[in-house]
């Protein structure tokens, strides 16, 4: 290589390391944005899933439309995944967590709502029936997008079509940990609202304080349970199904984030490199030159 | 000093209202009921109209709920989920 490739390399990389440390500091803010939306929606859950607990144990519960367990013919799979690729093995886990979930089943038991690109691409591959495909682009969630697919899932649960509903997202944990989540989402089963309220508190970090939950089992119900219950339950499903996607985006920044921080510092390491190695060439160059010289003048002189 | 417990109401994706409160008169199903501090532990649906709020500087402030929602009160705190 010529000194002027390797300074030509140099800026190359140096544009790259600029890009990526760019990306890098727009998902960091972004991530910040998402985890304090799924914070501040956190009274709600907790108070809906304190309502569900005192509920849960009363006669109505089993018998209630989005309680009943059936026989499984149609499962509806939701997948949330990014639009976007450069997040790591963001897209990757969460898609290999749907196909584990969905094995059990032969393709023609499944129908697939997409949200976010690379799960909906995933998917028509492999020649699953998508029923409804969203492009996951805004950082602001349509919550009357969330609430109006939540309800036309409980809607075709109620009514038969779907026998189980389940979820397929990413769970932020912390900025460097994300799981590949697979969540039931109807039949409403208490245990796994349960863990997805405690989910919304991500290990550590600054939003990881807990609040100290009122754990009453002595509640008065008016009217009674099943009314309570026929309004709480829908809501349950949508507030559940919101959480589920700004977990997803909250995962989807921080693993770009950290995928773009490795590309920065890789890109970094390279120039670094390149310009030793550019050093080292120029030298060698100027050396041969004198010599060169000193060899021209000496044969001169002879 | 009166004695004044939280209040938060909510619905999916913001809170609407978040601070303490002296008293709240409720649209129950069954007609309309104000709690106070150290209310029992009560679940109760509520129909559509207002909620109203005595705050603890003494103002009264009105909030329509237009669909109803569920009010959650124990332990000094109550929750609205419309």
């Amino acid at each position: 290589m010529t000194p002027k490739d390797i300074r030509t390399k140099i800026q190359t990389t140096k544009r790259t390391h600029k890009v990526t440390r760019a990306m890098e500091a727009v998902s960091a803010v972004r991530m910040r944005t998402a985890q304090r939306t799924a914070l501040a929606d956190r009274p709600y859950a907790r108070a809906a899933f304190s309502i569900l607990t005192r509920l849960s144990g009363s006669a109505g519960f089993s018998r209630h439309p989005l309680t009943s367990v059936r026989v499984i013919r149609t499962v509806a799979l939701v997948i949330f995944t990014s639009d976007r690729g450069l997040a790591g093995s963001l897209n990757s886990g969460v898609l290999k967590a749907a196909m584990g979930a969905i094995s059990p089943y032969p393709k023609e038991a499944v129908v697939v709502y997409a949200y976010g690109k690379k799960g909906e691409e995933h998917f028509i591959r492999r020649g699953y029936r998508i029923i409804r495909a969203f492009a996951n682009k805004n950082d602001a969630v349509e919550i009357s997008v969330m609430e109006e697919l939540s309800e036309e899932l409980a809607r075709e649960f109620a009514r038969g079509t779907y026998d189980k509903v389940i979820v397929a997202y990413s769970n932020f944990k912390s900025t460097f940990e994300q799981t590949p989540t697979v969540r039931q989402l109807l039949p409403l089963v208490v245990a796994d609202v349960k863990q997805l309220v405690e989910d919304i508190v991500p290990e550590k970090g600054r939003w990881s304080e807990t609040q100290t939950a009122a754990s009453s089992n002595a509640y008065t119900v008016e009217p009674d349970d099943n009314d309570v219950l026929d309004r709480l339950a829908p809501r349950l499903v949508a507030v559940s199904f919101y959480h589920m996607l700004l977990e997803a985006k909250a995962s989807e920044h921080s693993s770009r984030m950290v995928a773009m921080k490795n590309a920065s510092d890789k890109s970094e390491e390279i120039a670094r490199d390149l310009t030793i190695l550019f050093n080292k060439v120029r030298q060698a160059g100027i050396t041969r030159e004198i010599s060169e010289i000193v060899g021209g003048r000496e044969a001169l002189a002879a | 000093m009166m004695k004044t417990f939280h209040l938060t109401i909510t619905r999916i994706g913001e809170t609407i209202f978040d601070g303490d409160a002296v008293s709240v008169s409720f649209p129950g199903k069954e007609g309309v009921f104000e709690v106070l501090a150290e209310h029992e532990a009560l679940i109760s649906l509520l129909s559509e109209g207002e909620l109203r709020i005595k705050t603890t500087s003494g103002e009264t402030r009105h909030f329509e709920i237009p669909h109803g929602g569920i009010a959650e009160i124990a332990l000094n705190q109550a929750t609205v989920l419309l």
